[in-house]
């Protein structure tokens, strides 16, 4: 009986949760409409507030309100409708959520250009007005990422890989495709990656502490910008492939937007400006209230994004990745019982903050952490990897393999007989050539969902690295992972704590829980 | 066969006799937890040696990985043990290639075992700044004379270009702009090393070329396009004296004007 009123309560918390993304009703007065479609004629606002699964997602931006009627990052510059915004939406926290995925779906009977074929199903060559097509971007929040093979250098040419790769599971068809695979004309790779954030972007693409010439993971010379020559921080995408936004949003129109010619100069200039301009972090907590008070801890908020420095480390106790303060630490309780549960809510985030900064596990077998000088293992923190002030992403070239697309850790549908799930991404089998030396941590055969950086790098120790994610705005993109795998910020916990054996407690797994979702 | 140490010698008749306090060898790496920070150990002929500490990405001694064999280079001292261990001082760590997961062990924490002294960094975060001062800082156009400006990396055992050469390839990068070099000699070298059993192992064959090949490709790669380069490499190692071997393992970049 307990089990059944749970479930409903969880049916009913997701039901008013998808009311309110498709329900501009839902939203209060004044707040602006959840979906920005391309073309439209709207102001984009200094401040921008919705709601999220945890409280209230706020996006600021840097000058005046903007009118999107005919700005580039709102137009749909190619043929198939789509424009920047149909991926970075402000309510997910300038991301794009399974569930928003889902209710773009409902109210259009899959006619919006997000779901175009090109990259918006599971293949171009599946039926697209099949609801299942679509099933990676509805259920996970996946874009399909098609990447040539062999890699292509910066210089167009092909790199000589130090693996070779087959296709070991294709449930979308695509990379067995005779149009669309790896055996065809084009031979092509297709994997699936969430869309990441376009926002707070001083931090990802800043020229601080890290940024060398050289790749501070492996010494191979770092992405540099084509038109300054200096090399990036190489945080941006999940692949680090785009050294800038420029080139990003050059890839993006040629891939997602399938411009036929490149966008002009000052179309890119603008999208550049309008990405550079905002500031994103969840601003409420449906239980800890503000998050912005005058007096809370100074790193939460979007103002706090706005004001930060970029490009620095946080870990350590003197700038801290997101500083608190110890603000909420120990708070009062009175007869208010409104503001008792406020405050045990606040005193939780706080020590989700401090499980984050000082509790220590053995981090071991994950390529470029254990690898760059701390040993395997080596007994650190969350904070070790996601140290970058105010972001909790690395601070240059983040990427890493913790094994989120890598088994034998990565999510997979369990096979037996009483299991009528089936695997729904791709798997392929990577084998490092005799010349190289074998993976340190996983051999010389890998088996991977997403072979990640080193489908660009071509480099045998960059199988199923992926640049880590800015922790910010986490509520209001679920789910998590570059592949989607962890549908809640529980499973992002569980995840860590069976990866890594670190035998958080449950009130452990909480406090972080609370923790990540109020950044 | 074992990559990365394909070209193990039997005791070679020319080389030198180990000096005695040399502990050069080949071992599992052992974590010994402590309260604070881990310990690096490795046992050799049933004595138990302290290698490193965790520290940071600064440190002068990274510690080894487990799931491999680490190759120990070093000389044991007359300093208190250090979990346990002798500690060797100075001590080079080269993580050998090939995964052995015989390699697995971690000991717990134990009271005897703690630091009884303040570890560089502790196992969190830090106090806000690196656990050493060792990084060194790309040159500064204004102190660059236009001469000829020497720089040496050195590898592990086998090694090619690791995390820790940025900070050695970015100072030559930033001098060979500042000087604005017009050639650049790269000279790559192979080692051998003799352990203290008296084998001697020689690295790789081919490995002085494609060490110095890397480099080159490496400064092109990061824009140092300008100069001419000469790309040279000796294969023939120099005999090992189980001293300072390690030293045999490298690249000589000259910049000239």
């Amino acid at each position: 009986m307990r089990l059944r009123q749970a479930l409903i309560t969880i049916l009913l918390a997701g039901v008013g949760w998808l009311y309110a993304l498709v329900s501009p009703l839902a939203q209060g007065a004044g707040t602006p409409d959840r979906w920005w479609g391309p073309g439209e004629d709207r102001t984009w606002p200094q401040r921008l507030d919705y709601e999220d699964g945890q409280g209230q997602i706020g996006v600021l931006r840097d000058g005046q309100p903007l009118a999107t009627h005919d700005h580039p990052f709102f137009t749909a510059l190619g043929p198939n409708g789509r424009a920047c915004v149909t991926c970075h939406q402000p309510a997910d926290g300038m991301s794009l959520s399974a569930a928003t995925a889902q209710a773009r779906w409902a109210a259009t009977g899959g006619r919006d250009p997000l779901f175009a074929a090109i990259d918006g199903s599971n293949c171009p060559a599946l039926p697209q007005d099949q609801e299942t097509s679509h099933s990676l971007l509805l259920k996970r929040g996946l874009i399909r990422i098609a990447l040539p093979w062999p890699p292509r250098g910066e210089d167009g040419r092909p790199i000589d890989p130090e693996f070779t790769i087959e296709v070991v599971r294709d449930p979308s068809g695509c990379n067995t495709s005779a149009e669309y695979g790896l055996n065809s004309s084009r031979p092509t790779i297709s994997v699936y990656r969430r869309p990441r954030p376009l926002a707070n972007t001083k931090y990802t693409t800043h020229q601080n502490f890290g940024v060398l010439p050289f790749i501070g993971k492996n010494g191979l010379p770092a992405t540099r910008d084509p038109e300054t020559g200096k090399p990036s921080a190489m945080n941006l995408m999940s692949d680090a492939r785009a050294p800038t936004l420029k080139v990003q949003a050059l890839d993006a129109a040629a891939t997602h937007l399938q411009m036929r010619t490149p966008p002009s100069a000052a179309q890119l200039a603008a999208i550049v400006a309008f990405e550079s301009s905002l500031y994103v972090a969840q601003s409420r907590s449906r239980t800890a209230g503000s998050l912005e008070e005058p007096d809370g801890p100074s790193g939460l908020g979007p103002a706090a994004m706005q004001k930060g420095e970029a490009g620095v480390l946080g870990n350590n106790t003197t700038r801290w990745v997101i500083p608190m303060e110890n603000k909420w630490k120990s708070l009062p309780r009175g007869d208010d019982a409104a503001v008792n549960e406020r405050n045990a809510a606040r005193e939780s985030i706080q020590r989700g903050h401090d499980i984050y900064m000082f509790r220590t596990f053995w981090i071991r077998d994950s390529m470029h952490l254990n690898s760059v000088g701390l040993g395997n293992p080596a007994k650190r923190t969350c904070a070790t990897c996601h140290g970058m002030h105010m972001t909790g992403m690395d601070t240059a070239n983040g990427w890493m393999d913790i094994g989120t697309t890598n088994l034998p850790w990565a999510k997979e549908e369990p096979q037996n007989p009483w299991n009528a799930q089936k695997p729904d991404l791709p798997l392929f089998k990577v084998t490092c050539k005799d010349r190289v030396a074998p993976h340190p941590f996983l051999g010389r055969v890998i088996y991977t969902q997403d072979p990640g950086r080193a489908l660009i790098s071509g480099r045998c120790n960059d199988v199923g690295t992926i640049v880590m994610q800015q922790l910010r705005g986490l509520s209001a993109r679920p789910p998590y992972f570059s592949n989607g795998s962890a549908a809640t910020l529980r499973e992002v916990v569980d995840f860590y704590d069976r990866r890594y054996e670190i035998g958080y407690s449950e009130q452990e797994k909480q406090d972080l829980i609370n923790f990540l979702g109020a950044l | 066969m074992l990559h990365g140490l394909a070209l193990v010698l039997a005791a070679g008749a020319q080389a030198a006799q180990p000096d005695p306090a040399v502990r050069n060898f080949i071992a599992c790496p052992i974590v010994r937890d402590t309260a604070s920070v881990p310990c690096w150990l490795a046992e050799y002929q049933g004595e138990l040696y302290f290698l490193t500490l965790q520290t940071d990405v600064s440190a002068p001694v990274n510690p080894p990985w487990l799931g491999h064999r680490v190759m120990v280079e070093g000389r044991r001292s007359d300093k208190a043990r250090i979990c346990g261990g002798i500690p060797l001082d100075p001590v080079h760590l080269s993580v050998i290639a090939e995964p052995d997961a015989s390699c697995n062990q971690i000991l717990p924490a134990e009271e005897r075992y703690n630091l009884t002294f303040e570890p560089p960094r502790p196992p969190g975060p830090s106090g806000g700044k690196l656990a050493f001062n060792t990084l060194p800082m790309p040159a500064q156009a204004a102190q660059v004379k236009a001469e000829v400006q020497h720089y040496t990396l050195n590898y592990d055992f086998n090694g090619l270009v690791n995390f820790k050469h940025p900070f050695q390839l970015a100072p030559a990068l930033e001098t060979a702009r500042a000087m604005g070099a017009k050639r650049v000699e790269i000279v790559g070298h192979r080692g051998a090393a003799l352990l203290s059993d008296g084998t001697v192992l020689q690295e790789r064959s081919g490995l002085a070329q494609q060490r110095a090949e890397q480099v080159a490709e490496l400064l092109r790669g990061a824009g140092l396009a300008a100069p001419s380069y000469t790309v040279r490499w000796i294969e023939a190692t120099r005999t090992p004296n189980g001293v300072d071997d390690y030293a045999g393992r490298r690249v000589e970049i000259t910049l000239l004007p």
